[in-house]
């Protein structure tokens, strides 16, 4: 019932656009997508990993003192329940130095490119793991924010009063992470709710200055960590001493950050780093003297990249690393977790033909994601886009994937 | 994308190839270029630019953004935000120029990633947007990176001109040469040649209508053609206009993500 509201409110103001600009109203802005992704895995099985159909809708307008943004969205699949949404719906005040956007909204920050170090505020979607576009990827969260700008700085502000977690894939989904665990499970979601209150918001900071040779941010926050900590109950058998079964608790934390990034240039490079410190995380442990199997830890996560074009090839490369402080044996993670990426990218053809090679490189584990692309412009606004995700290694983040090796290719008009 | 500001850098490229008229005396190429150099451009501009890009099948795709450039004497500071195709609107560029040869700073705004993101400025060789323009094309050569040479007088389209070579004094420069005709009645200039690393000509930039806008000579339509592989680029200019009082606040990240 619901989506059909949503989808019949979409009809109704695409079949108004029209009437609306007749009426004067036509400095409300129209644009978006359609877009059809075919995925298929290249394993013994052939079967189809995504079949989805895409239409982006984003309403705007905007006066002197104020704006508005809507951006619907739908996705259609053929073995799923059709699904329609809102990234963006809201409004913004302007004023002389400062600017408020209230309602739902994407906030995007940091340096670094396909990895989330101080880009805290914008939940994740990862039913689909690491492969949709970014921008589909981050959520949208009901907040309040507030922008103030002094020269080429700006101040910023969010209270976000309603908690929105990770997206995490469904049960029997290619992409549910794997778990390991040495006795049956069951779950318990009791704790895994964070009811809205004043009590229970989030509020995040950042100091961001563009000045004459580098760009950087500092940024703080208090809020619920977007992953849960998985509190787990071991039931012994009483009879053979043996354990029996697990019950999994998920249960949110709430964690302080403070962290910053910076980009300048150098020569002919780019350099980008950025960094944040936790306090308040939980990291699961399979130490059995640890009742609920998790530890806090405070952790540091940061990352060094250099960008660089040689002969019209934009290449670039980052080192990420997560260090976990007062390290303790039987912890799941490693101490120091070591991640690379790796991206060149090419035009031809006069900007209409795009091949784009990405990489996550998994130290530790020694797994990878590889990811080339080739995009052609067809026509102004028509996209035809080839590419496939390649998985090596057989654990880790990306090793877990090894059996979902697919090609995919994605047709995309935009408006 | 690098390097915009490309109504005023098209029109210094005209005034470029102009020359001070009324003396009797011949000028040396040198002259010509350090008093076009000089000339005064005002202190804000805008307007929007359309360009049309023709490959050799005459197949033809548009490309629309609109501009604002303003130059405070130590810095010269543009913006350009991306109209179409729709697929890159809402796209905004940032560029500030510094007198004293110090590098360019540069950010771009990809409205799918929502953040600004400082690029590098290398990379003055690369086509803007796909066109037949560079994007040292459009910037501002300064004329000691040249040598300059009068070559001849010639009439050109019923014009009188004079014919002016520059040769880079960086060995590594895009082009070995260029040459200009410049009309002599009114300093304007009429065409330019281009030529590659190995000599042979590789463009020709013809200018097909200017005007005074608000007391500054403007280039309202131009083309730029690749011999070499037959590929044309024509840009179109509306709605200049010049020292309006642009606001320092249009050259922020602020305004990069409010869009135009």
């Amino acid at each position: 019932m619901k989506n059909k509201i949503i989808l019949m409110t979409m009809l109704s103001a695409m079949l108004s656009l029209p009437a609306m600009a007749q009426f004067g109203n036509d400095n409300i802005r129209f644009n978006g997508f359609v877009r059809n992704y075919t995925g298929v895995l290249t394993n013994e099985t052939g079967e189809l990993s995504i079949l989805q159909n895409t239409l982006n809708l984003n309403f705007s307008s905007r006066g002197d003192k104020m704006a508005f943004k809507v951006n619907p969205y739908l996705y259609h699949y053929t073995d799923r329940d059709l699904e329609l949404g809102l990234r963006e719906a809201y409004m913004d005040m302007y004023f002389n130095k400062f600017d408020l956007r209230v309602g739902k909204q994407q906030v995007i920050w940091g340096k670094a490119e396909g990895v989330f170090i101080t880009d805290v505020v914008a939940p994740k979607d990862l039913r689909e793991f690491l492969l949709p576009d970014f921008d589909e990827i981050r959520m949208g969260i009901t907040a309040f924010k507030l922008n103030y700008y002094f020269g080429n700085s700006t101040l910023e502000a969010v209270w976000t009063p309603v908690f929105t977690p990770t997206q995490m894939p469904e049960s029997g989904s290619i992409w549910q992470p794997r778990m390991d665990f040495p006795a049956p499970v069951g779950f318990d979601h009791s704790r895994a709710e964070i009811s809205p209150s004043l009590e229970n918001s989030e509020v995040y900071f950042r100091f961001s200055a563009m000045a004459s040779g580098f760009d950087y941010e500092l940024v703080g926050g208090y809020f619920w960590y977007d992953d849960p900590a998985m509190h787990i109950t071991r039931h012994i058998d009483h009879q053979t001493q043996q354990l029996a079964s697990l019950t999994l608790m998920p249960e949110y934390h709430r964690v302080s950050m403070a962290g910053g990034s910076i980009s300048t240039p150098v020569g002919p490079f780019l350099i980008r780093a950025e960094g944040a410190y936790y306090s308040g995380r939980y990291f699961q442990t399979t130490n059995p003297m640890v009742q609920g199997a998790k530890l806090e830890k405070d952790n540091l996560h940061y990352m060094a990249g250099l960008d660089y074009n040689l002969w019209g090839i934009t290449l670039s490369a980052q080192f990420i690393q997560e260090y976990i402080l007062d390290y303790e044996e039987g912890m799941q993670n490693d101490e120091l977790d070591n991640t690379m990426t790796f991206l060149a990218k090419k035009d031809f053809l006069r900007e209409k033909l795009w091949a784009e090679l990405f990489a996550y490189i998994g130290i530790n584990h020694e797994d990878a994601l590889i990811r080339p692309k080739v995009t052609y412009n067809f026509a102004d606004g028509f996209e035809v886009l080839g590419g496939a995700n390649i998985f090596l290694g057989d654990k880790g983040r990306f090793g877990q994937y090894k059996d979902n090796d697919m090609l995919y290719v994605k047709l995309k008009y935009s408006f | 994308m690098k390097k915009p500001n490309v109504i005023i850098s098209v029109t210094l490229l005209a005034l470029a190839i102009c020359t001070t008229s009324g003396s009797m005396a011949q000028p040396t190429g040198q002259k010509i270029m350090e008093d076009v150099y000089n000339l005064p451009k005002g202190d804000d501009m805008q307007g929007e630019l359309t360009m049309t890009l023709i490959n050799r099948q005459g197949e033809q795709r548009l490309r629309n953004l609109r501009q604002y450039a303003k130059d405070d004497g130590d810095v010269e500071k543009k913006i350009m935000f991306f109209l179409s195709p729709a697929d890159v609107r809402g796209t905004s560029f940032m560029n500030w120029s510094y007198t004293g040869g110090r590098d360019d700073d540069q950010w771009i705004y990809l409205p799918a990633l929502r953040r600004v993101r400082r690029i590098s400025s290398d990379g003055k060789g690369d086509y803007f947007m796909g066109s037949d323009f560079t994007y040292d094309d459009l910037g501002e050569r300064h004329p000691d990176d040249d040598n300059h040479k009068l070559l001849r007088e010639e009439t050109l389209n019923g014009k009188a001109c004079y014919v002016v070579e520059s040769t880079p004094k960086d060995p590594d420069y895009m082009y070995s040469k260029t040459i200009t005709w410049v009309m002599k009645e009114n300093n304007l200039g009429l065409k330019r040649e281009f030529y590659d690393d190995r000599g042979r000509l590789l463009k020709i930039l013809e200018i097909k209508q200017f005007e005074k806008v608000n007391g500054f000579w403007t280039i309202l339509e131009t083309e730029m053609r690749n011999v070499q592989n037959n590929h044309t680029t024509r840009m179109k200019f509306t709605d200049v206009q010049y020292n309006q009082g642009i606001p320092d606040r249009q050259f922020t990240e602020r305004s990069m993500t409010l869009g135009e």
